[in-house]
């Protein structure tokens, strides 16, 4: 077993920047998500933890070892892929023995791990099938035994959930999450799926454009964003965004309405709200004019506009709620969060 | 209830086919039929007459230890020929799935050999190894080797061999290389992790994926060695010395228009015709299912 130190970690292909440095201390037998929009560069950098992809500049450690110039078969990793990746023409069996069988280990050794693993993995009935003879997420499930019966120091998960359909997709993360508590290895996993990245990780790393723009445990995250990057992307539905004028210790709203400031600023800023931190209250300072209603059953998200503008809000109700469209609905706003109008950056509280 | 889309009956369709039918016709069909007529009839000696004498000139092939010889020498070739041009491409195409700068030139070149007429590959081998004039047999001389296909059999051999396996390579190159290139990325990156290197990647996970490809250019291979390098051996060893290289396809042409033997050449011709259905019924039966990725 060991952690992860990633150091100063760039890449970049011919003059493009993909990753700006990235830094990270990932201790032992912890899971860490990687989370961010297509391209901002998360793939790449699991990659490169794994040796597909050569480092530009800094240093990847896997336990005390650098491991910038190793094969990916010497780093004593496995990887589960984004489509699985298994070898069509071997069995079950075949394939979770392959790398085993690599490494010269005895046959009676092979047979007991790929049998440990295919309990782990309910995978008994399938051990003599081909991958093609398989479902998906008994085919994601075999991709997992692969990586299991190696016994690595590291698991890399390169979003190896979003093949499947969204009730397996929930199933099969539970039961990553169990796995990896279980055997208590190290991992990283990357992800595009807000949900699936708060659910899963010990920590989270969101990336934007090649760059960490926060890392941090998922409820750190949530309650005190760094950005308005990281607010808007991690929970659903996403953070409502307003320009605000601070006056001493009063945010001064599109349309005049005045909330106390939740940090100290001045001039021009963005003030986030979620929508589950909108309370309804008749003398509430927050008026949106009601526009279209979606009933979720264990909530009701209304969309409108902020009275007299056009800015978008979402607010979240709980049960079963019917305000007319059109309507104006007043609101006290719980939590608010303050950003920087120009950076974006969190504004100290 | 199952509708049906039906046409107003317009003999558009008829027409459209027509120029195929009528090529299939003139040049396949009715040549076939012919062979087969005069695989029935033995003619003398001045053509001046005919006799029909049903399968005497099959029973008389069969009993000729000559046209066995051939038999067995076209299938000696024709393996050899398969081998050589698969293994060979097979590499390459191993080799151009790594490169990555450049590899649109490289690959342009390694199609060229396929351009060249079959004869005109047979000329450039046949300067390239004639023993008086060519490079080779002098170098060979160098290190105390004697070349002269013209009188050994076995370089005669080796030579038509070589020449029509060379000329075979871009083609097989081709199709090796695309079916490389669509083996998906992550299968082989699976197998590094796993702990594969290059070689051991190559023999366990390639090379078993693209084995419907290597089933597909056998056959393929096998119909060009049988049929397609008539050139080749016209222009390299006429069949010699001593009919050491006259295979199946190159002695119908020797025995029909230098031996003028027609009922015989014709029944060979026959006998060629079903071989090449035969492969064709293979090919289509089992290359079709076993496909699988």
């Amino acid at each position: 077993m060991a952690g992860i130190k990633l150091e100063n970690l760039i890449k970049s292909y011919g003059d493009t920047r993909i990753l700006h440095g990235i830094d990270a201390d990932i201790a032992d037998g912890e899971m860490i998500v990687v989370v961010g929009p297509s391209g901002c560069g998360k793939s790449t950098l699991l990659r490169m933890v794994a040796g597909l992809e050569a480092v530009t500049a800094g240093r990847i450690l896997i336990g005390e070892r650098v491991v910038n110039d190793l094969e990916p078969s010497q780093r004593d990793i496995a990887m589960v892929f984004q489509n699985y990746a298994l070898y069509p023409h071997m069995t079950v069996r075949q394939n979770m023995a392959y790398g085993l069988k690599i490494r010269g280990m005895s046959r009676a050794e092979i047979a007991r791990r790929v049998d440990e693993a295919a309990d782990i993995l309910e995978l008994r009935p399938y051990l003599d099938r081909k991958p093609r003879q398989l479902s998906g997420g008994q085919r994601q499930r075999v991709a997992m035994g692969r990586a299991i019966v190696r016994h690595p120091q590291v698991f890399l998960f390169d979003e190896p959930l979003s093949n499947l359909d969204a009730k397996l997709r929930v199933q099969m993360r539970l039961e990553i999450r169990k796995l990896q508590r279980r055997l208590g290895v190290t991992s990283i996993y990357v992800t595009h799926d807000q949900v699936e990245a708060m659910t899963l990780g010990d920590r989270l790393m969101v990336l934007n454009k090649g760059v960490v723009e926060q890392f941090g445990s998922p409820i750190e995250l949530y309650e005190r964003p760094a950005s308005v990057f990281v607010a808007g992307f991690i929970g659903s539905p996403a953070m409502n965004f307003l320009p605000v004028r601070v006056e001493g210790d009063a945010a001064i709203l599109p349309n005049g309405a005045r909330l106390p400031a939740p940090a100290r600023a001045a001039g021009e800023a963005t003030l986030g709200a979620r929508p589950e931190h909108l309370t309804p209250d008749e003398a509430g300072p927050v008026a949106v004019e009601v526009e279209v209603l979606e009933q979720l059953g264990a909530a009701t998200l209304v969309h409108g506009r902020l009275e007299g503008t056009q800015h978008e809000m979402t607010v979240q109700l709980d049960g079963v709620r019917a305000p007319e469209a059109g309507r104006i609905m007043r609101f006290a706003p719980g939590q608010l969060h303050l950003f920087d109008a120009a950076s974006g950056k969190r504004l100290a509280d | 209830m199952l509708k049906r889309v039906h046409f107003p009956a317009s003999p558009l369709p008829y027409l459209l086919v027509a120029p195929q039918v009528l090529i299939t016709l003139v040049f396949f069909i009715w040549p076939a039929s012919q062979a087969l007529w005069q695989s029935f009839l033995i003619e003398d000696a001045f053509g001046l007459s005919t006799e029909f004498v049903w399968f005497e000139n099959f029973e008389a092939l069969f009993h000729d230890s000559q046209y066995l010889a051939s038999f067995w020498r076209t299938l000696v070739f024709s393996g050899a020929v398969a081998f050589l041009s698969m293994s060979f491409a097979l590499a390459l195409a191993a080799f151009a799935d790594h490169v990555g700068r450049g590899a649109g030139t490289y690959r342009t070149l390694l199609i060229w050999p396929y351009a060249v007429a079959p004869v005109l590959a047979g000329a450039l081998w046949l300067f390239m190894f004639n023993p008086t004039l060519g490079i080779l047999p002098y170098l060979l001389e160098m290190v105390g080797y004697e070349w002269n296909h013209h009188l050994n059999g076995t370089q005669a051999m080796l030579l038509v061999i070589l020449a029509a396996a060379w000329k075979q390579v871009a083609y097989n190159f081709l199709f090796y290389l695309a079916a490389m290139q669509s083996i998906p990325r992550s299968v082989i990156e699976a197998a590094a992790i796993d702990g594969a290197g290059p070689v051991r990647r190559f023999f366990s996970i390639v090379f078993p994926l693209i084995s419907p490809t290597t089933f597909f250019l056998l056959v393929i291979n096998a119909v060009y060695a049988f049929f397609d390098t008539f050139g080749i051996i016209h222009a390299v060893t006429q069949g010699g010395p001593a009919n050491a290289t006259t295979t199946l396809v190159y002695k119908v042409f020797n025995d029909g228009f230098v031996g003028l033997d027609l009922g015989g050449s014709a029944a060979q011709s026959v006998i060629l015709m079903a071989l090449v259905i035969a492969l064709t019924a293979v090919q289509f039966r089992f290359v079709e299912k076993r496909v699988e990725y």
